[in-house]
């Protein structure tokens, strides 16, 4: 079985393996320069009392760290181009009419192709989290880790696995390798962003903290991730993102200079009104990487076990 | 339950298959013989491929039950080692070569007979290290059958195996058919509305038509017992009982029929004479089933 798998495989594998060794030099290169870079800055920076400003340490980097932004796409490759043809293309070329009467039974056909599958998806996404959580290591060390929560630690695992499950699954269910792909597509980018936008932030309970209205850049713990900020009134009230003309106090209404908003921030922030911001601390980075996995990990079980019931339960 | 019959290679009870709200199938009760080449002929959309993906279970029946070598068609290994199949349109897969094909077959069996497909392949001069994408339609039949073979089933079901073939490749694919089954213990189903061919390998028939089963009868027996009936024009009705009739022409002074004869004929108007096989299998297809009682096949093999 293992053998069929390698044999109709093998290409894919050698695909994915020539563009990882690609992303790993490309990396290698520039992160060692930039190691190189962090370290110059860590040591010039002391003398010069600069070491909070760490945005230009990196300027002119903007292509690369694009690079491994893009990373972030890698584990949707392996589930259109692993997972949803792995069931579907069967069917379209009616291979599974040859397959499936062989001596092994479709449940073992099925797990032997998934588990390989799988596994292949979580090895490269774990190869591909590492040299990107590496090459990451200075940047982590000055910015949040929580900027560039998707491309490192445990999720590209997470996320490999699930894409791939989702292919398969979705395959078994459409048996058609184009419609797979497209479906899987749009189900892993909304699921991604959804899940990124409107769940992770609240995976626990958000830290709050105030802050006066008129305050330096640094707001927050370092390497914490700011979920929101809002302004706050002498009561405790909420105002919102920003004042409208109504929330304005009545005495700062009139005294509102018409040439600039700087003295409209300094009435109000003497009238008792500051910032809230919600964050949570760098110190959850790891326990988010782990909520963010399992649900990841949970819907690929289920994706897994409906491609079974298709491939086992219907009709070939 | 019925008891095991050993003498059976294939026994359907009732079988039907609905997809959606079409029966692809119906009421389909047959039992093939073992040690026989049966011919599965019908017109297209008859219910021929749903009968053999119902027997190598690729699909499961909405109604009857069907028995392969005496046990129903199962996800078991002792069930798909005693089965060779071959789809419509020989599916392999396209970018491997012949031989990748045999060496995936010898990882997917527990019986695998390498040598004796290679050499049939190279006996046909077929390249075994071409991709089957590049290889002809009878190339790839006959790399298909290889497989099949490979298996060393006991019961082999191939699905319209020639008809996409030329008249030289399905001779020779019929040749290395009816060779695989001189040498062993192989009960084979062959499907298809080529009936001109099947005559040489077959020597049972089943008929389908209409989704039901119209003949199920050694070709011996089908021959003997079916005659052409010429005489004055009359009606069908008035036709003595002994004469089943399969199918009635009328012209203005003369009527036709094509009969099972069950007795003597004997009434002297009639002028009878002997069918060929292809004229008895058209005849049923022309009709709608049903007035005729199917043959039994147990008749024919007692």
């Amino acid at each position: 079985m293992t053998h069929l798998v390698w044999r109709l495989h093998r290409t894919q594998a050698y695909f994915a393996t020539g563009a990882l060794v690609a992303l790993v030099l490309l990396l290698l290169v520039t992160g060692i320069t930039m190691a190189d870079d962090y370290h110059r800055f860590l040591a010039t920076c002391a003398a010069t009392q600069s070491c909070g400003d760490t945005g230009q340490v990196f300027s002119g980097d903007g292509f690369i760290l694009d690079v491994v932004n893009l990373t972030m796409a890698v584990p949707l490759l392996f589930g259109l181009f692993w997972g949803a043809p792995l069931v579907a293309k069967e069917f379209e070329d009616g291979t599974q009419n040859l397959a499936w009467t062989q001596g092994v039974t479709r449940r073992h056909w099925l797990a032997t192709n998934v588990t390989w599958v799988l596994l292949g998806a979580a090895l490269w996404g774990a190869a591909l989290a590492a040299v990107v959580s590496w090459w990451r290591t200075p940047e982590n060390a000055l910015d949040s880790r929580f900027d560039a929560f998707d491309v490192q630690g445990i999720v590209p695992v997470a996320y490999s696995v699930f894409a791939v499950a989702l292919g398969i699954g979705i395959g078994s269910l459409f048996r058609r390798v184009l419609p797979a792909i497209a479906t899987t597509l749009g189900i892993f980018v909304a699921l991604r962003v959804s899940i990124a936008i409107y769940l992770r932030p609240h995976f626990m309970t958000e830290l709050t903290k105030t802050v006066p209205l008129i305050a330096s850049n640094v707001t927050a713990p370092a390497g914490s991730w700011i979920v929101s900020n809002s302004i706050v009134g002498p009561r405790g009230q909420l105002v919102g993102r920003g004042f409208t003309p109504d929330s304005i106090p009545a005495v700062c209404r009139t005294a509102l200079p018409m040439d600039g908003k700087g003295g409209l921030l300094q009435c109000v922030a003497s009238h008792g009104f500051h910032m809230l911001i919600s964050y949570q601390p760098a110190s959850r980075f790891w326990a988010f990487q782990g909520i963010e996995a399992a649900i990841f990990l949970v819907l690929a079980a289920a994706l897994v076990g409906l491609a079974f019931w298709r491939v086992l339960a219907a009709d070939a | 339950m019925s008891t095991v019959d050993d003498s059976l290679a294939i026994e359907t009870h009732g079988v039907g298959k609905r997809y959606g709200s079409q029966w692809a199938l119906q009421d389909c009760t047959l039992a093939v013989p073992r040690g026989r080449v049966t011919a599965l002929v019908g017109p297209n959309g008859a219910g021929k491929s749903t009968l053999l993906r119902l027997l190598v279970g690729l699909a499961a029946p909405t109604t009857g039950r069907a028995q392969v070598l005496g046990r129903p068609p199962a996800q078991h290994e002792g069930f798909l080692d005693s089965i060779g199949y071959l789809a419509q349109d020989v599916p392999l897969y396209q970018r491997l070569t012949a031989e990748d094909h045999l060496g995936l077959g010898a990882h997917l069996n527990r019986h695998w007979d390498a040598q004796e497909a290679r050499a049939r392949l190279s006996r046909l001069q077929i390249p075994l290290d071409r991709p089957v994408a590049k290889l002809s339609g009878g190339q790839r039949a006959q790399i298909g059958l290889g497989l099949a073979l490979a298996k060393r089933p006991k019961v082999l079901l191939l699905d319209e195996p020639v008809a996409a073939l030329d008249p030289l490749a399905r001779r020779e694919f019929l040749a290395s058919l009816s060779e695989a089954v001189a040498e062993g213990d192989l009960s084979v189903v062959l499907s298809s509305h080529l009936l001109h061919d099947l005559e040489r390998v077959c020597d049972h028939v089943i008929l389908l038509a209409s989704s039901r089963v119209q003949l199920c009868a050694e070709i011996d027996d089908v021959l003997a017992s079916h005659r052409m009936l010429l005489g004055p024009r009359r009606t069908v009705a008035g036709v003595e009982p002994s004469i089943s009739v399969v199918k009635s022409t009328l012209t203005t002074n003369q009527t036709r029929l094509v009969a099972r004869i069950d007795g003597p004929v004997l009434d002297p108007t009639w002028e009878v004479s002997e069918l060929g096989l292809e004229d008895i299998i058209l005849a049923y297809m022309g009709q709608d089933g049903s007035s005729v009682p199917p043959i039994s096949v147990l008749g024919g093999v007692q």
